[in-house]
């Protein structure tokens, strides 16, 4: 080899290794190739079952009841003025002191509402399956993981989010909610998944007693060689089992998340959680802690989910009560990210969306009020709004209507990933419902 | 002639053919003095993950030998649900366990005075086995080179491992 070929080989070689993939921690080859719309996202729940006719139709007791009276209960999400008698839904004796509204411009001011999206499930578990899978969740079984990639695994396996940065805060540990935070997936699974807190258990009574008195150990003197004895026994172990759960939080990213709890339970303790201004209810805790977690995390993606209104089998007025504290809730959501998360302000895309509707027609319950409950069960179930406001959501939007569905609910697994910059590796993954696409290309 | 090479043909000598056969020259089995070894697997199979609750109540018993009530392994189990990352959530159960009173860990000076006794104990403990040669070596070695590596955190260490996770 001539002294000219000597030298430009070795410039090839040494541009290719500068060229070369930056391999990602979730063995990813290349970075997203999408540009993001937003850093972070914070996708509601709207969960429970609620009917298009109460929320966004604003018929209030004229559609359900035998009484004429209509208005707007959704101060926060809708514009609409609200019923002017027979409030039930507010606090202090019967509900009459409605809920003040937190935001000076509604959602729907702020950014797109989707008046009438189909829901693909009339079930809680199916629907917020397809929520989060994308899929219409057909074979899904009732206490089993998600069959398809969750939006987290997405976002993690193509966007090369760490664990700490996905999260699923639940309302409870029942109705199988904790299982959605990655599924069972042979090309995703729990290696992707987020990290997920019930937190009026973990920071709850139970929490408190066996959770919050944790030692604390030294991260190098004494973490790591438990850690390393750790995996020594496990090495040795020929595990003929399922495998152990891992959502692959590096030792980092536990201990942050530890210091965490602790500070959870110092300011639970204390009465400094960031609850909304109103907080008498689940769905209101579970709002306050997801406000922790952004402030200290600031997620990429932060899934909260709400359910008080499935109140309704039994109780019109109850159900009422919950769907104006929801409203309150993603209210509060919204506020405290402008307000009290710098790094998040104006750079959040807030969704909000149902994951099924009620029946149109009443079962044979009637509550205190003499008012009908609602089941959910019939097509009325599958009729849902959808909503979001942010950086690039086209605001004061409203698409859709009565009759007229526009999206569907598998539509948000797309929507998501384009904000953040994967949509590409997500649709391209073929596992989403076929005709689901990102409610940005439904305008 | 004619009539000893008759008896030599006959039953006679076909007897005494046999009996050559039989008791002439034998292999002799030697011995090496080897025991017989068991060719399972040393994890003795588990292949059945404990229930959260499960976990809860050995782990209590290997760490204060005593036993939690059943509304108590209730909570703990409500506990590790509402924790996305279960291995998070079982460090931070043991880190509790670990700053309650009355665990019983032996102290750091009879570990290092009989290792090989502790690392067995340990083994027997929570894992319900013998530790193997390599398996003592290896802890052997870990407790001489690493002043950090108490007995509490080798009981910690334990408590975290898959195996334990298994029965």
């Amino acid at each position: 080899m001539d002294r000219r070929k000597f030298i430009k080989r070795t410039g090839a070689a040494a541009a290719g290794l500068f060229a070369a993939p930056y391999i990602l921690p979730s063995g990813r080859l290349f970075a997203a190739s999408g540009a993001q719309l937003a850093q972070h996202v914070v996708f509601v729940l709207f969960a429970g079952g609620v009917r298009q006719q109460e929320s966004v139709l604003q018929r209030y007791l004229g559609d359900a009841q035998a009484d004429d009276v209509e208005g707007n209960i959704l101060y926060n999400m809708l514009d609409g003025a609200p019923p002017s008698e027979k409030i039930v839904y507010g606090t202090g004796l019967g509900g009459i002191n409605p809920i003040q509204s937190i935001l000076g411009q509604t959602l729907q001011q702020q950014g797109t509402l989707f008046r009438e999206m189909r829901a693909v499930s009339a079930g809680h578990f199916g629907g917020l399956n397809s929520l989060l899978q994308g899929n219409t969740a057909a074979t899904q079984g009732l206490q089993q993981k998600p069959l398809n990639p969750t939006i987290f695994e997405y976002l993690r396996r193509h966007g090369g989010i760490p664990a700490s940065k996905t999260w699923f805060i639940g309302n409870t540990i029942g109705n199988s909610v904790p299982l959605l935070n990655y599924s069972l997936h042979p090309n995703y699974g729990a290696q992707y998944g987020a990290n997920f807190f019930a937190p009026n258990v973990t920071f709850g009574p139970a929490g408190d007693q066996y959770l919050s008195d944790a030692k604390v150990y030294h991260p190098q003197d004494q973490l790591m060689p438990i850690y390393e004895m750790k995996a020594f026994l496990d090495n040795s172990f020929e595990n003929l089992g399922t495998a152990p759960t891992s959502i692959g939080n590096t030792p980092e990213e536990k201990q942050d998340i530890k210091a965490f709890m602790a500070e959870m339970f110092t300011k639970t303790q204390n009465g400094t959680i960031a609850h909304p201004p109103v907080n008498d209810s689940g769905d209101l805790s579970t709002v306050g802690y997801a406000c922790e977690v952004m402030k200290w995390f600031k997620p990429a993606l932060t899934v909260v989910n709400m359910s008080g209104v499935d109140g309704c089998h039994s109780s019109f007025t109850g159900y009422l009560a919950a769907m104006h504290r929801a409203d309150h809730a993603v209210g509060h959501l919204w506020d405290h990210i402008q307000n009290q998360i710098p790094e998040m302000a104006g750079n959040t895309v807030i969704i909000a969306i149902p994951e099924c509707g009620r029946n149109a027609q009443p079962n044979a319950i009637r509550d205190q009020n003499d008012w009908y409950s609602f089941d959910h069960s019939d097509s009325n179930s599958l009729r849902v709004f959808g909503m979001m406001a942010g950086a690039n959501v086209p605001s004061n939007l409203s698409i859709g209507g009565e009759g007229n569905q526009v999206g569907i609910v598998t539509d948000v697994v797309p929507t998501i990933a384009e904000i953040l910059g994967v949509k590409s590796e997500v649709m391209g993954a073929g596992l989403l419902e076929p005709g689901t696409q990102s409610l940005f290309d439904r305008f | 002639m004619r009539s000893q090479r008759s008896l030599a043909n006959g039953p006679a000598g076909f007897l005494l053919l046999a009996l050559l056969f039989a008791t002439g020259c034998k292999k002799e089995a030697f011995i090496y003095e080897v025991d017989t070894v068991d060719l399972a697997q040393f994890d003795g199979s588990k292949d059945r993950e404990k229930t959260n609750q499960e976990y809860a109540a050995i782990l209590h018993a290997n760490l204060f030998q005593t036993a939690l009530s059943a509304n108590d392994l209730y909570k703990i189990d409500q506990c590790i649900q509402s924790i996305g990352d279960k291995q998070l959530a079982r460090e931070v159960i043991i880190s509790n366990f670990m700053n309650k009173p009355g665990v019983i860990i032996p102290s750091d000076s009879s570990m290092h005075a009989n290792v090989d006794g502790f690392i067995i104990d340990t083994y027997n403990r929570f894992l319900v086995r013998q530790p193997t040669e390599a398996e003592k070596t290896w802890f052997r070695n870990s407790i001489a080179a690493d002043p950090n590596v108490t007995a509490e955190l080798i009981y910690f260490s334990f408590a975290l491992s898959e195996e334990y996770l298994f029965y």
